[in-house]
């Protein structure tokens, strides 16, 4: 990758509002034709990131490079305008112009650009097909429905062949089944045009879902940058661990080495489990165990295996969340739902030490 | 982007400059006819409380008409938000009209209705066997009806937006819980309004307080002054005593301000969740057949404050003299010959068209920039600009009026007297009035629409010509036509500020009043108020195709 000229680079960024820090010192780049997620809680700055390299918000501090040209600088004095950075944005709201048809808001890009008649009505037509939206063409946007209005954004932004996309947590106004469909759809569309992407979401199974990296942020700070499965297997902090999937974090200390060369971990409640070696070393004082890596079984096994006690059960359809007490308190644990126990039922509780991230 | 801080420059001296002369001049001691002063003190103050009369008129005027039109505002707005009358919505739109009317439109055809012995309904009192008037409209009484009809709308408009906004749901689960109807109105229903109805009345009450017109036409001839015809009063007086109407027009603000601030502050701290922006529309109640007698009730009040006082001009402008009985009307067209013929008249109607659309036209790109600049761009010192903008509002406009005389008198420029001077006054005063009419618009409209144009590669013209303008057209449109009908009835400022040479249309039917003319001027103010309602209807239709597509 690093021979690539990537398409976004952005270098020590920092947006200050008034005393407030919203982005503190970011730093990433992308590589032509990735999608990369910023995923994050409301206010960790992610959408602030996004919207200072479309240019609609001023920075502080840092630099900011599109296609290897600097299109903000704090030290070179230098801010290029949103309208001419040549990237292009899918909103939260959609932002479709209730006063024009769906062509002319698919058009305006074009018209912008002012290309010739024949390449507009081409192009609006190509993209409008892309997101299956070519029947509404001559239809007013004022009514349409909100999934539409999300594929003509979608048609909108890419009409003009921007070098760079910018989704701004485009599906969180869907509802849940609509939004799964879009997710699939964005992916096939970005693959398929093989543009480079960033997108902002606070939903951590949708960044997990179409994301070649997905990049954390806390507080205006990254927290760590990974593909989908880094981020799950091997978080690196307590936040992302706690934030990325569906965790356990099981509090005691560090009481030894075994044989085979995990750690010894010490549990509260006097379980002793074997745990991996954090990859930077250092012990800290929390494991983070992921609620579908617990084997429920009815007899005992080899590592790891301490008895336990269903103590609830919810049937989600795709899988069933137990509740499961256990000398350290309570573990939450995922299995198919063909693994069925009943509550108050006992069990043994089971995991790799690969699985538990010391933290 | 050079043109924010020049209009700045240029709102702030139409602004502060008659305010600050407005200031000095009531701390004048000396003589009243010299800037700046000789003399100052804050005698001018202390001569309002040694004769506390006018202030007692103004105050028991104005919670009179405060209370009648809260009254009429609340059962309008319950009636038209709560139950199932036939013909809801028609009625929702004509409770618009009476504000149209104006408050001296209102005095002079109640005036003709309840004048005594002359009046149209006290001669009906008479002939029906009645020695004495029904009742005599040249009273306190008179001029809180009057005053009541108009700021009943103001007082609907309010009540009913808090009564719309409320979550029927919280009135279901009372309901739901146990509670009787009774219970549930008492207990829910009735706190969740209390915020609205509290703000209306204040809110009716501030406006009271500075009230010119009716308080004028109908107080004057009883020698009933309140704060407004006593400033009126005082630079008519020889010399004119300019200290003591500007401390009392002062002091007038002052105590408005308070009380509007007053009335923002239980908003703020007493909405609940009544407002949470979205609108409800609470399921009618099914009131049976008493719901011919509320509809009856809510035709009742346009009738009164629309319908019959228009009748009573109308009839009154087409006769020869107002004064006969009823078997001895003689009509003639002749009031509208010497309306549109009489030296003075006819110039005083050219006039107020002419200002009326000079000023819209110039004041809607003007405030619309304005507009754009507070609520979008991230100017410093947006907030002080939008205080700036909106002081007028806290001055009543006989009082700016008294402000701008005294300061254009003193400028060497001799526009005083021109219609230059009418010109920028209705500016100065209506800022307010297209500022939140825009303002309005201008946050309906989602920021991202603008942004997503320039991310799409618009520069600022090319996306304030093909997203920002388009979206506001319908804003900008109803910004002109009010403009255009606060400037075409405009009273307060106008008497003030008009010339021999500048006459304009609501101080001249006031002037051809004076001189009791009554027929001439029903004539006159009928064809104001055509002038009004024909733009009034244009707004509607704006209006409505506005809330036909917003997004």
């Amino acid at each position: 990758m690093s021979d690539v000229q990537p398409r976004i680079e952005v270098k020590d960024l920092v947006v200050r509002y008034g005393d407030a820090v919203a982005v503190d010192n970011v730093n990433f780049s992308i590589a032509p034709g990735e999608l990369v997620t910023l995923l994050g809680p409301s206010g960790c700055g992610k959408t602030t990131t996004l919207r200072a390299i479309a240019g609609l918000e001023n920075p502080s501090s840092g630099s900011i490079r599109l296609n290897g040209q600097t299109v903000w600088s704090g030290t070179e004095r230098r801010n290029v305008p949103a309208e001419k950075r040549g990237v292009s944005m899918v909103f939260q709201s959609y932002a479709i112009w209730p006063h024009m048809t769906v062509f002319e808001n698919v058009a305006y890009g074009l018209r912008v650009r002012k290309a010739p008649q024949s390449e507009i009505k081409a192009s609006v037509a190509r993209v409008l097909e892309m997101v299956q939206m070519q029947a509404y063409a001559d239809r007013p946007s004022s009514n349409l429905s909100g999934g539409q209005q999300q594929r003509v954004a979608v048609a909108r932004a890419i009409a003009f062949s921007p070098n760079v996309l910018l989704f701004d947590e485009p599906l969180s106004n869907l509802d849940a089944k609509l939004r799964a469909e879009m997710r699939v759809e964005l992916r096939e569309l970005q693959r398929r045009l093989d543009i480079t992407s960033l997108y902002v979401t606070h939903d951590q199974e949708e960044a997990l879902a179409i994301s070649d990296r997905v990049i954390v942020m806390n507080k205006g700070k990254i927290e760590q940058i990974g593909s989908p499965e880094e981020l799950y297997n091997r978080p690196v902090s307590l936040f992302v661990a706690d934030f990325v999937g569906a965790a356990n974090m099981i509090q005691g200390q560090v009481k030894g080495t075994a044989p085979d060369g995990s750690l010894l971990f010490e549990a509260t409640g006097g379980i002793t489990l074997e745990v991996e070696a954090p990859p930077a070393g250092g012990g800290g004082s929390v494991v983070a165990l992921r609620s579908s890596y617990i084997h429920l079984t009815p007899m005992p096994e080899t590592h790891n295996a301490v008895p336990g006690t269903i103590h609830r059960r919810m049937f989600h359809g795709d899988f069933i969340q137990y509740v499961v007490d256990w000398p350290a308190g309570q573990l939450i644990v995922r299995r198919p739902p063909t693994e069925y126990y009943a509550e108050g039922s006992g069990v043994t509780v089971s995991f790799l030490p690969e699985h538990c991230i010391l933290l | 982007m050079w043109i924010a801080p020049l209009l700045l420059l240029v709102c702030g001296v139409l602004v502060l400059y008659p305010l600050v002369y407005l200031v000095t001049e009531s701390f004048n001691i000396g003589d009243a006819q010299t800037f700046p002063p000789d003399e100052y003190g804050i005698g001018n103050y202390i001569e309002l409380f040694e004769e506390p009369k006018v202030i007692l008129n103004t105050l028991w005027v104005a919670c009179l008409a405060t209370v009648l039109a809260v009254l009429f505002g609340f059962i309008q707005a319950w009636i038209l938000t709560r139950t199932a009358i036939p013909g809801r919505a028609r009625l929702e739109r004509l409770m618009q009209l009476p504000y149209y009317m104006t408050p001296l439109i209102g005095a002079l055809s109640w005036g003709v209705l309840l004048g005594p012995k002359t009046g149209l309904l006290n001669q009906v009192w008479h002939s029906i066997g009645f020695t004495s008037d029904f009742f005599n409209i040249y009273t306190p009484w008179g001029i809180a009806w009057v005053m009541a009809l108009f700021e009943g709308t103001v007082a609907f408009v309010m009540i009913a937006a808090s009564m719309k906004s409320m979550d029927p749901s919280l009135e279901e689960s009372s309901r739901v819980l146990g509670a009787s109807k009774l219970r549930t109105a008492l207990k829910i229903t009735l706190p969740m309004v209390a915020p609205g109805v509290l703000s209306a009345t204040i809110f009716v009450f501030a406006e009271m307080l500075g009230s010119f017109a009716a308080a004028f036409v109908l107080g004057i001839p009883g020698r009933f002054f309140v704060v407004t015809t006593a400033i009126w009063e005082a630079t008519l007086s020889f010399p004119p005593d300019y200290g003591r109407a500007a401390a009392m027009g002062l002091s007038l603000s002052g105590a408005m301000v308070l009380t509007l601030g007053a009335a923002k502050f239980i908003m703020r701290k007493g909405s609940y969740a009544t407002i949470s922006g979205k609108a409800f529309r609470p399921r009618p109640m099914e009131v049976g057949a008493i719901r011919w007698l509320l509809m009856a009730i809510s035709w009742g009040y346009i009738v009164v404050a629309v319908v019959l006082p228009l009748m009573a001009l109308t009839l009154t402008s087409f006769e020869r003299f107002a004064t006969v009985i009823v078997s001895q009307m003689r009509f003639t067209f002749a009031n509208y010959e010497t309306a549109m013929a009489m030296g003075s008249l006819a110039p005083a109607f050219a006039n107020s068209l002419l200002l009326g659309i000079v000023v819209a036209t110039i004041g809607v790109p003007t405030i619309g920039v304005l507009a754009w600049i507070i609520y979008r761009s991230r100017m410093p010192g947006r907030g002080a600009m939008e205080f700036l903008i909106m002081i007028p509002q806290a001055v009543p406009r006989l009082v700016f009026g008294l402000g701008l005389l005294w300061a254009w008198i003193n400028i060497p420029i001799p526009i005083y007297g021109t219609l230059w001077l009418l010109g920028i006054a209705y500016f100065t005063v209506f800022m307010p009035l297209g500022l939140r009419t825009i303002a309005g618009v201008v946050m309906q409209v989602d920021k991202s629409l603008e942004e997503c144009a320039r991310v799409c590669g618009a520069a600022w013209t090319y996306q304030m010509r093909t997203i920002t303008l388009p979206l506001l057209r319908p804003g900008l449109v109803a910004a002109w036509l009010l403009i255009f009908i606060a400037s075409v009835r405009e009273l307060g400022v106008s008497v003030f500020l008009m010339g021999p040479n500048s006459k304009v249309v609501a101080p001249a039917i006031v002037n051809s009043w004076l001189s009791s003319s009554s027929e001439l001027s029903a004539a006159m103010a009928l064809m104001q108020t055509v002038m009004v309602f024909i733009a009034v209807a244009i707004l509607f239709r704006v209006a409505r195709r506005v809330e036909g597509d917003v997004v």
